[in-house]
């Protein structure tokens, strides 16, 4: 674990246009803030999301994430569990050479969950950063 | 279709020690129907290779590629401006492609990214089954459109053996006796009479048995000779 305080890990965030863009917007609607480093990415469903769309987010960012609708609430029924599939075979992946697999994630919540959004943005962060520098960032 | 399968991440990495940039060279034909060379599987696999080795400390430049078909050298033609500038050439293709990219780029390393597995049909999202063996002679005529050649364990022309119970086989309980699908097959059409034929011995000659294969058709050849 990095003991580098000053250590401001870089996340790539994806989120389902119906549940996670939403709830960002609802946190900006209540001025709630989350760190600066992080990058959200639209998604028209968590199922869009792909072990390449984590793995090319990873080659310049210390953790990345996905934010979906709440489970069996899916607008495409299934989206939401290839989702949390996709995150298990990415952290396989990772697991296989030597990166936390924690660095990929996956998170559920609703449209009006502005506060859930920076609890779980703010949370994930955290988390990377105790982690440290992802050691197989490519693009530094 | 020909379906191969990636091969563990440790042995491509050892395959790649040496190099310092490299192409990963997908193939849009079999592999990609199969997930394991296509465009998609050729990026995962590159940042795989990219993060491991920065990890590793030892950064390795990697280029990606995915080109219509790597069996045919008017593809891999295109991409010769790209192979010049790498130190070896990842395929993921089958093995045919494989061989071919090394043929076109004989100066350059061409190393395998996948084992070639077998000729198959997909089942199920994530499951092949083998159905061909390329024997050369193929018998389907007679056997109601199944296999006895790539479906029985034991590849026998009579079947079926005694190893059949209950429509599946002694070598794998999971595996269905080639022999009970072709009766039952043949019996669904009315043509079960049609068993009592006894196949004769089968001429390998125009299988494996007479070294590599060479199919030459002189009625598709141009003047050229080419």
């Amino acid at each position: 674990m990095s003991t580098n305080q000053n250590f401001q890990p870089k996340i790539v965030v994806f989120a389902c246009e119906n549940s996670g863009w939403l709830a960002a917007e609802h946190a900006a609607e209540l001025c709630l803030s989350y760190p600066e480093k992080v990058e959200m990415i639209k998604l028209p469903c968590s199922g869009k999301i792909d072990v390449l769309f984590f793995m090319k987010a990873l080659e310049k960012a210390d953790g990345t994430a996905v934010l979906a609708c709440q489970k069996e609430n899916c607008k495409f029924l299934k989206g939401n569990v290839r989702a949390e599939q996709r995150v298990s075979q990415t952290g396989k992946i990772l697991k296989e050479i030597g990166i936390e697999e924690e660095r990929v994630g996956i998170f559920y919540l609703a449209a009006n969950m502005g506060h859930k959004f920076t609890e779980i943005v703010q949370g994930f962060y955290d988390k990377i950063r105790e982690l440290g520098p992802n050691p197989g960032k490519v693009i530094k | 279709m020909i379906i191969a399968e990636r091969k563990p991440i440790d042995e491509i990495l050892g395959f790649l020690s040496q190099h310092q940039k490299v192409l990963v060279l997908g193939c849009g034909g079999c592999v990609t129907v199969c997930l394991a060379g296509g465009e998609k599987e050729t990026g995962i696999l590159s940042s795989e290779l990219a993060m491991a080795r920065s990890k590793e400390g030892r950064p390795l430049e990697v280029a990606q590629k995915t080109i219509e078909r790597q069996c045919d050298f008017e593809y891999l033609e295109g991409i010769r401006h790209m192979v010049k500038d790498v130190d070896a050439i990842l395929s993921l293709a089958c093995g045919i492609g494989i061989q071919t990219c090394a043929e076109a780029f004989p100066d350059k390393f061409v190393w395998p990214g996948v084992n070639t597995k077998f000729l198959g049909v997909n089942l199920n999202v994530g499951e092949w089954a083998e159905r061909c063996q390329a024997c050369g002679q193929c018998v389907l005529d007679k056997t109601g459109g199944i296999c006895p050649v790539a479906r029985c364990s034991k590849s026998i022309f009579n079947g079926p053996c005694g190893g059949s119970q209950n429509g599946k086989c002694e070598v794998d309980p999971d595996t269905d006796c080639a022999w009970a699908l072709i009766h039952d097959r043949l019996a669904r059409l009315g043509q079960v009479e049609s068993l009592r034929e006894i196949l004769p011995v089968k001429d390998w000659s125009y299988s494996r048995d007479g070294g590599p294969r060479k199919l030459v058709r002189e009625d598709l050849e141009l003047e050229s000779g080419k």
